[in-house]
């Protein structure tokens, strides 16, 4: 059925699942902690199996400053506003966590080569709310609104900075952070008026690197805020204690009548599941990776799912152990049994799969991005510049780089693609690390549906 | 400028510079032409730690190092004022000691961040 709507993205998420395949990938790619000073950029890379420059980076947008740290970033419009032909899905919001810089990239006018169009001052952004460390980047219709870590001192909880559509600081969204302690991921589901909030930590504390024993002194959030997006204030907490220990990524179910949502909880490497029961919200621990023994450390080394992702259409569940070095892929089809039905491995702590076609795999499995239609993941290998040189320190030398791993989206399966293979050990600059990938049509991570 | 002190960087081919040990090292360092990684500027993110080879530094504002970085001589230059004539390594080439895999080589209770770090048993 043709679009009857001229704004942005979908009209639901069928209809997003039909759109042409990706050709083009948008990349954030490091060089905070590489010892090489030159600014962060966001790499344009060429996904059409058609083309000569077919899994090369076509384009690099160098950032104004050196030192950034470019992390994740959305778009400044969504299928949320689909039915607003004034609305154009045009701009990525690309914020550096340790700057508090926001670059407002244009992608729309030459979606080959982006350009800057704006740049907000962290500096500017700290004076006006008191916030830093912007992370997750979500709008909703014509609002943008950014998670920030910490206040302007790095210390937590942080809170959420809003924007208008013209990227103009409107102040900080929320009336009532309730007892929130920390601050990291977010998504809502407007037609239960809920946001979920998720807790990595303070800037001061994960900017220099993880420590295990921090998590034991609560300097790491083990907690799940439940708002009411309407009223923008938190109205319920659950706590998840030691199986919900640095809840990380949140997502809801795409369909927007499903009260469905995961987290993937980072350090206990385990998937926790949300969902409305007769009016209240239930949670439950559906997935539980067991840690593995490294025969030289004397702490077992948990799988540290650092993402997670949920299909267009709300079957698949995929999540990375980004220190064991697998990705997985589970059937939700029912929510509170996954099934796994894929696993591949690259790179990773155990040693499993050093090398994958043939390429040296430097880190592990980390930020994933899924093609509408589910078939085609792509996977790099870099979480943080601290956090790599803690555990992967080679990275410095190699870079990180990206793979495709094709999804069996009737059986289930996954195996990792043999042509595509981007490396970013190769860059004009010296090796660099990429991180989260979007593509110019909207991906499984970025649209919210009304 | 009354009392400054000299500042050599072993790392740079042992360049040395005057400055005033009022002002952050990062500050009076740049403004001489070293270019040097920083981040937020309040001693929160260690990525403007430099080692000090020589010398005595005022850091207290360096909230980010914990007990063993410190041991090792990581000083935060965006918030460190020097006490005397110091001598550092300083980028990334310096950082050899500062990151550690927490599951290989975890820390000690009193290798922990000064504010939550305990003394040994022994020593309390
Ligand atoms: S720049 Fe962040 S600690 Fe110095």
């Amino acid at each position: 059925m043709p679009d009857e709507c001229c704004g942005p993205g979908y009209a639901s998420p069928a209809a997003a699942m039909q759109a042409p395949r990706e050709k083009l990938l948008y990349t954030i790619a490091i060089y905070v902690g590489t010892g090489i000073e030159k600014p962060d950029y966001l790499a344009t890379i060429d996904a059409d199996p058609d083309s000569a420059t077919y899994s090369k980076v076509i384009s690099r947008l160098e950032m104004p400053g050196i030192g950034d740290e470019l992390h994740h970033m959305g778009w400044n419009a969504c299928s949320s506003c689909h039915d607003d032909a004034e609305m154009e899905r045009k701009f990525l919001i690309v914020p550096g966590v340790r700057s508090s810089n926001l670059h407002i990239v244009d992608c729309a006018t030459d979606p080959r080569n982006p350009k800057l169009h704006k740049i907000i001052d962290g500096a500017e952004i700290k004076a006006a709310t008191n916030l830093s460390a912007p992370h997750t980047v979500h709008c909703l219709r014509s609002d943008i609104i950014i998670s920030m870590l910490g206040d302007a001192q790095g210390n937590p909880p942080g809170g959420f900075l809003h924007l208008d559509k013209d990227f103009n600081i409107l102040g900080r969204w929320e009336n009532d952070l309730g007892g929130m302690k920390f601050n990291y991921d977010f998504w809502y589901q407007p037609r239960h008026n809920v946001m979920v909030s998720s807790e990595w930590a303070g800037p001061n504390t994960f900017m220099p690197g993880f420590d295990l024993e921090e998590v034991g002194h609560l300097k790491y959030g083990r907690e799940l805020h439940f708002w009411d997006f309407e009223k923008k204030a938190v109205k319920e907490t659950f706590y998840l204690g030691e199986d919900g220990l640095v809840p990380l990524e949140v997502r809801f179910h795409h369909d927007p009548d499903s009260s469905h949502g995961f987290v993937g909880a980072a350090l206990s490497s385990n998937i926790i599941h949300w969902w409305k029961d007769d009016g209240d919200w239930k949670w439950e621990k559906v997935i539980d990776v067991s840690n593995e023994k490294h025969p030289e450390w004397p702490i077992p080394l948990p799988g540290m799912i650092t993402v997670i992702l949920l299909s267009m259409d709300d079957k698949y569940l995929y999540f990375c152990n980004w220190l064991h070095g697998d990705i997985r892929q589970y059937d939700i089809s029912d929510p509170h049994n996954p099934v796994l039905t894929g696993q591949v491995w690259m790179g990773g702590l155990l040693g499993k799969a050093p090398l994958v076609n043939g390429h040296k795999i430097t880190g592990g499995p980390q930020m994933i991005q899924l093609s509408l239609d589910g078939k085609r993941l792509y996977v790099t290998t870099s979480l943080f510049s601290t956090w790599d040189n803690q555990f992967y320190p080679e990275i410095r030398e190699n870079g990180g780089c990206m793979v495709m791993v094709n999804c069996d989206t009737e059986n289930g399966g996954m195996d990792i693609d043999e042509d595509f293979f981007v490396d970013f050990g190769k860059e004009p600059n010296g090796p660099s690390r990429c991180h989260e990938t979007r593509y110019p049509g909207g991906d499984c991570t970025s649209d919210i549906f009304l | 400028m009354t009392g400054a002190v000299t500042i050599t960087i072993a790392n740079r081919g042992g360049a040395s510079f005057l400055v005033d040990p009022k002002k952050p090292l990062l500050a009076s360092l740049e403004a001489q032409g070293v270019s040097l990684p920083y981040g937020c500027k309040y001693g929160g993110c260690i990525t403007c730690a430099a080692k000090l080879l020589h010398g005595e530094i005022d850091q207290q504002a360096a909230v980010a190092l914990n007990n063993k970085q410190l041991r090792d001589g990581y000083v935060l230059l965006c918030v460190a004022r020097p006490k005397s004539d110091c001598t550092l390594d300083v980028g990334v080439d310096s950082h050899d000691k500062l990151y550690r895999n927490p599951f290989a080589e975890p820390l000690k209770q009193d290798e922990l961040k000064a504010d939550i770090a305990t003394q040994p048993e022994e020593t309390r």
